[in-house]
């Protein structure tokens, strides 16, 4: 008797392996979806009526109207997205005499991109791929060439300057009212040639390149205006409670969209049920070890999004999420989404809070860092 | 004949002459020469002997004479000749022991060779002529004969060339000898004069500087045109007293002091190295290839001279100016050797002109990379004092040097590794790369291979069996491209077949096995309820008797009860109604109706009884009696009052257990208690359910049992039949419903959860998964919902399946109490997500499974390992071991 016969490599199609245990095949991941309500209906009939949402509705798009960018803004982020395109452009096509570095190809991603962006962050961000590696005399020369010619277009313009100042992703062109942040990649084929000294980071250079999938699976799939909603909502929730901080905007984009799109019927869900949603997954474990999580869909097979989170921060992002989850139920959706201030700016995840006499308290960290490792490995590919 | 014919063909063969056929040919062509009607002395006979020695002469020699008389003559000389050489011989012998290589100098065969080899076909024909044969040898007298037989097996002279000059005052015969290991032309010219050996040594030393020049001319010269201007040698032929000390290695071009340094040199490591770089130039890719090979960084200048590459003009220079380039100068002066113009030649030589020529047009000047890498390091003045190049990692002082390094080879590779990819830097093929992209390429031969024949392996196996399922599957789709659940996550809603157990399953289970009642408790439960059951229908009947007595007589009562026990059912054991009513009784009920009918229609087992949920310590359960109208106080005493007496009767005089009937007037039930079990019995009617009419009520007002618990029971029969039907049949519901009571026992935050409204719950998370939960999931996943605000009042509550109405099975919760269960839930869950999951049950952890996963991988370990400590396996994990490794090793390791 041979255990495991039903998930060896017999039952996997297209595998040759006749009967010869799987050796260094990794284990199929056999991990299950979080519980959510909104999927698990028929088994939870509603037994009385749904409670009034308006006042959380009005709140959600009253905050979401203060996270909007001002038209000013906007137009101020568009043009100095304009103007840096043109340059890099030029530089792809006809680089002259500029020898610091090749490019390939030059994209626009993120916020901007993806229609997302906060209001008081003025920041867009290009990735620039380049052709040659990127060393960090190559950023160093490609910011002063952009600087350069953005300055001519700048001054042809009679607008005001810009100063381009490098750091450890690329660099960011800096006007008066806007910023873009050129993020520096390069090739795929050349990833396994960087070297960390000579080099930008490879993982900076890798999720810049990430960023690029990141923004066309957005662009075909998640461009629902709700979703774009909640993201703002969410991106702004996390980043004012600390456990949240660590999540990263492609989680959240995945989560909103998760949230938003994926319910029986597939269509855009209310934004009051939507936002409940989001905050009852990640109390209900969407992002702990041994949850299957939310499928990145633009990684390889099987990779979960909050992968990318260390445990601990796992374990305080859920945390985080489980008290804000009371807190709203207890009607504080005001504090949680920052409509007010709690008791001067203090993360109300963190504070012991009354509501009509009911106390909602935060919740210990349940990871340590024990002696003994706790490989979650075998927890979670099993 | 045939040796002829093998002599013939061999000459137009050339280099071509096999091994395999040189003993042989040689061996017939022996024989011929001695042979009496051999004519054949005119021309050379060759002997091969096995001792690894060699002789040639020249017959020509005795051209003078008759062919016939200078046959016996010519051995003569031979042997004598030999005894002279042997000495020599057995030298370079020892030298170059080795195995012969192909033939190293091409051009010089495809020259030499050639001109020699024309006119033997007119020895050939006119063998039986003297006028001929002398025609012969005199047309082959400008230039020389030469022979070269390459054999690399057995022989220890591999290449042999023999010159015969008849004409020649001199007598000469020129040997030539390519000994195999130095692979350069190493020749000897021998003079038929017998004896003098003197002379032959001083003629070997002369002879080899000679050849070695011929063969360095060679390419540009062509020996045959070096040969002509003097037939005299004249140099060769009166070789200066200093030649013979001179001992001149042509592929290092040294001298060296004597022939002991010489031989030294030639078998030291410097000149094999040098020699097999030749060689190999050589074999590459034929003439050419030497220049080519040594040449292959474009726009480098080469000295002729030296044989040295140099980069750049400055490295020329200074070459040139060196004092190594001098010395060479210096010995080749001395020898006479021409000596190249100083002008540097660009590499690949005269030959490559035409390559080279593109590489210039490809590439006219190689561009320096990488100016923004290399930082000046500057003294106070400004000045720059030296350069650092951060991609290399090296410093200059000399601009010019930086210039160089930013063109050097070097440098560019660092440029490509590091900076741009895709440059092109020209590689210097060396001995080891070129083994290793030999290396490579076998292996991908290999490789492809492997895949073609898996490929194949495929398509004849497991192709043909899988569409053969498929077939006789008809339609049936396998269940890995099953349709998609509506949502994309993997795994859910997928029959995966057995799962091995995680550690939270192993955890769930072995709480499960603590907390489960043990044997001896189950069968006081048991007891205890069995004889109340019996005792309830036998009371039944005695009420039944007593409202008809005047029809019935007391017999029928015993008959009845032997009918109950003809049906089998002796009490309620399979969680049904145990309905008092005998068969016959129940048409006789409808069809006299005049009689009034049993006041106890049955019981049935509820709560945690019927379901199962008995947990470790638990000792009170509950039966539910149905009567056939609304249940009264008065009935309620009667029972009380008579069921001692039934229960004493039921379970046999002088046994064990002492009942304790109770009457709880208030519950609306009678409580049946012994040492260890507490049986309720309620009383209740479906008539109760039915909305009373107020004169109903106003008329038993007094008398009727309470009506909400009458009602509760009620309940309570619908729980148990809804948990019979839903619940039990989930896998793991039941294991998880019996861990959530122990919870609620232990932790006050659960405490308010009812176990009917837990049982909806543990119910619909089980039922939503969409596919069987193992134990540790389901609780997780009872977890996850309850930290997900299932149960918060926002949430759709619990709809009880019981009542036709809406009904929250836990709308009485106050929030206080569901935002600490909440909590708790969330606390638990990232628990049991951090591998925590003891404390979410309160038990010691357990070990980790040794053999959880790795033994599925390698079961050779795990059967091994496995005997080691079968004892102490933790779990039930070592009996499926056992069976494993029974059917592995089919019982031979089974003491």
């Amino acid at each position: 008797m041979v255990r495991g016969i039903g998930r060896g490599g017999r039952g996997i199609p297209g595998r040759g392996g006749m009967g010869r245990p799987p050796f260094n095949r990794p284990r199929v991941l056999m991990l299950r979806p979080p519980f959510d309500l909104l999927l698990a209906e028929p088994a939870f009939p509603r037994c009385k009526p749904a409670p009034d949402d308006s006042v959380l509705t009005q709140a959600l798009l009253k905050r979401h109207t203060e996270l909007c960018p001002s038209p000013t803004d906007q137009a101020a982020v568009l043009s100095l997205v304009t103007k840096l395109q043109t340059v890099l452009d030029n530089i792809v096509v006809a680089p002259g005499e500029f020898a610091a570095c090749q490019l390939e190809e030059v994209r626009q991603v993120g916020s901007y991109k993806k229609g997302t962006m906060m209001a008081g962050k003025n920041v867009a961000d290009i990735v620039v791929i380049m052709k040659t590696l990127p060393t960090k005399e190559a950023v160093e020369g490609l910011s002063n060439k952009v600087n350069e010619e953005v300055n001519k277009l700048m001054k042809a313009e009679g607008s005001g300057a810009v100063v381009s100042a490098c750091h450890e992703r690329g660099f960011t062109v800096t006007g008066t009212s806007a910023a873009v942040r050129v993020l520096i990649t390069t090739l795929h084929q050349n990833l396994r040639k960087i070297e960390p000294d000579v080099h930008l980071d490879y993982k900076v250079i890798s999720s810049h390149l990430a960023a690029i999938r990141h923004s066309r699976w957005f662009e075909e799939n998640a461009h629902h205006s709700s979703s774009k909603v909640l993201i703002r909502l969410l991106r702004d929730m996390c980043s004012r409670h600390s456990g949240l901080v660590p999540l990263t905007p492609w989680m959240i984009d995945l989560l909103a969209h998760h949230c938003i799109m994926n319910n029986p019927q597939r269509q855009a869900l209310p934004i009051n049920v939507a936002f409940r949603r989001a905050l009852s997954l990640m109390a209900g474990g969407l992002f702990l070890p041994g949850c299957a999580g939310l499928p990145d869909p633009c990684e390889a097979a099987h990779s979960r999004a909050h992968t990318a989170l260390d445990l601990a921060a796992q374990d305080l992002a859920a945390a985080t999420a489980q008290t804000l989850l009371r807190v709203v139920a207890r009607g504080g959706h005001l504090y949680v989404l920052g409509l007010q201030p709690f008791e001067g700016g203090k993360d109300i995840s963190l504070e012991i809070t009354v509501w009509d006499g009911v106390v909602v308290s935060p919740l210990a960290p349940a990871y340590n860092d024990s002696p003994e490792p706790m490989d979650t490995d075998d927890k979670d590919s099993v | 004949m045939m040796a002829a014919n093998n002599y013939f063909g061999f000459t137009h063969g050339g280099t071509q002459y096999g091994a395999a056929t040189a003993s042989a040919a040689y061996g017939g062509q022996t024989g011929y020469a001695v042979a009496p009607a051999a004519t054949a002395a005119t021309y050379g006979t060759q002997r091969a002997a096995a001792t690894g020695y060699d002789t040639a002469y020249q017959a020509a020699a005795a051209t003078q004479a008759a062919a016939h008389a200078h046959a016996h003559a010519a051995v003569a000389a031979a042997s004598a000749y030999d005894a002279s050489k042997s000495a020599y011989y057995q030298q370079a012998a020892a030298a170059y022991p080795t195995a012969a290589p192909p033939q190293p100098q091409p051009t010089y065969d495809a020259s030499a060779a050639k001109p020699a080899y024309s006119t033997p076909a007119s020895y050939a024909q006119g063998t039986y002529s003297q006028g001929a044969a002398q025609r012969g040898a005199a047309a082959a007298k400008p230039a020389y004969g030469a022979v070269y037989s390459a054999t690399t097996a057995t022989a220890s002279y591999p290449t042999q060339a023999y010159t015969a000059t008849p004409a020649q005052t001199q007598k000469q015969i020129g040997r030539m000898v390519l000994p195999t290991r130095t692979g350069s032309a190493l020749s000897t010219a021998k003079t038929t004069n017998r004896g003098n050996t003197a002379y032959d040594t001083a003629l070997y030393n002369a002879a080899s500087m000679y050849v070695a020049q011929q063969s360095k001319a060679a390419p540009g010269t062509g020996w045959k045109n070096y040969k002509t201007p003097g037939t005299g040698q004249p140099r060769r032929a009166k070789p200066p007293p200093k030649a013979q000390q001179l001992h001149y290695c042509d592929v290092c071009r040294i001298s060296c002091a004597g022939p002991q340094t010489y031989k030294e040199h030639l078998e030291g490591q410097k000149h094999k190295k040098k020699e097999a770089a030749v060689k190999l130039a050589a074999a590459g890719g034929g003439a050419s290839a030497a220049g080519g090979a040594r040449g292959a960084a474009g726009g480098a200048l080469r000295c002729e001279l030296c044989d040295v590459t140099c980069t750049g003009a400055d490295a020329y220079a200074a070459h040139v100016r060196g004092i190594k380039h001098q010395k060479v100068v210096k010995l080749h002066t001395m020898l006479g050797k021409p000596i190249p113009s100083t002008e540097p030649t660009k590499v690949g030589g005269d030959k490559e002109k035409d390559e080279e020529k593109e590489d210039d047009d490809a590439e006219p000047e190689v561009q320096p990379v990488g100016q923004d890498y290399i930082e000046e390091i500057r003294a106070d003045d400004g000045k720059a004092l030296s350069f650092n190049c951060k991609l290399c990692d090296c410093k200059f002082n000399d601009p010019n040097a930086k210039e160089m390094h930013m063109k050097g080879r070097r440098h560019r590779l660092q440029y490509k590794k590091k900076v741009q990819p895709d440059l092109e830097v020209k590689v210097k093929p060396s001995m080891h790369q070129r083994k290793l992209a030999e290396a490579k390429a076998q292996r991908m031969m290999v490789r492809d291979e492997l895949w073609a024949r898996r490929r194949m392996h495929d398509v004849y196996g497991q192709g043909i069996e899988e569409d053969e399922r498929m077939y006789w599957e008809g339609g049936i789709e396998p269940w890995w491209r099953g349709p998609h659940h509506h949502h994309h996550h993997h795994g859910m809603g997928m029959g995966y077949g057995r799962r091995p157990e995680t550690s939270d399953d192993r955890h769930v289970l072995t709480k499960h096995a603590e907390i489960y009642p043990g044997d001896a408790q189950l069968q006081h439960i048991h007891r205890a309820v069995a004889h109340t059951e019996r005792a309830l229908k036998s009371l039944s009947d005695a009420l039944a008797d007593s409202a008809r007595q005047k029809t019935v007589p007391a017999k029928t009562k015993v008959d009845d009860k032997k009918d109950d026990k003809a049906d089998g059912k002796e009490d309620g054991r399979d969680n049904q109604l145990f309905s008092f009513l005998a068969e016959g009784e129940q048409a006789g009920s409808t069809s006299t109706a005049g009689d009034a009918p049993r006041a106890l229609k049955g019981v049935m087992r509820v709560g945690l009884l019927a379901k199962g949920l008995l947990l470790k310590g638990d000792r009170d359960v509950q039966l539910v009696v149905l009567c056939h109208d609304r249940p009264t106080v008065t009935l309620l005493k009667r029972v009380a009052a008579d069921l001692p007496h039934h229960l004493a009767k039921v379970k046999g005089p002088g046994d064990e257990p002492k009942y304790k009937v109770e009457l709880l007037p208030a519950e609306g039930a009678v409580q049946v208690s012994d040492a260890h079990v507490g049986v309720l019995v309620s009383l209740t009617s479906a008539v109760v359910r039915e909305p009373a009419d107020g004169g109903d009520i106003k008329r038993d007002d007094k008398d009727v049992l309470p009506r909400q618990k009458c009602l509760d029971a009620l309940a309570a029969l619908r729980h148990a039949k809804w948990f019979q039907a839903r619940a039990a049949t989930l896998q793991s519901c039941v294991i998880i419903i019996r861990i959530l009571r122990d919870l609620c026992r232990r932790i006050p935050n659960w405490t308010p959860l009812n176990s009917y409204a837990m049982e909806l719950l543990t119910a619909g998370v089980v039922q939503s998964a969409g596919a069987a939960l193992s134990p540790g999931e389901a609780l997780r996943r009872l977890m996850e919902a309850v930290a997900g605000g299932l149960l918060l009042e926002h949430g759709p509550g619990l709809r009880d399946p019981c009542e036709k109405e809406l009904v929250d099975a836990l709308g009485n919760m106050p929030p206080q109490k569901r935002e600490d269960l909440t909590a708790s839930a969330q606390q638990f869950l990232r628990q049991i997500a951090f591998r925590q999951i003891h404390k979410v049950l309160d038990m010691e952890p357990l070990p980790k499974a040794k053999h959880a996963t790795g033994a599925w991988k390698f079961p050779r370990k795990r059967r091994r390992s496995n005997t080691d400590n079968e004892h102490d396996a933790p779990n039930g994990e070592g009996k499926i071991v056992k069976t494993e490794e029974k059917s592995d090793c089919s019982d031979t390791n089974k003491k």
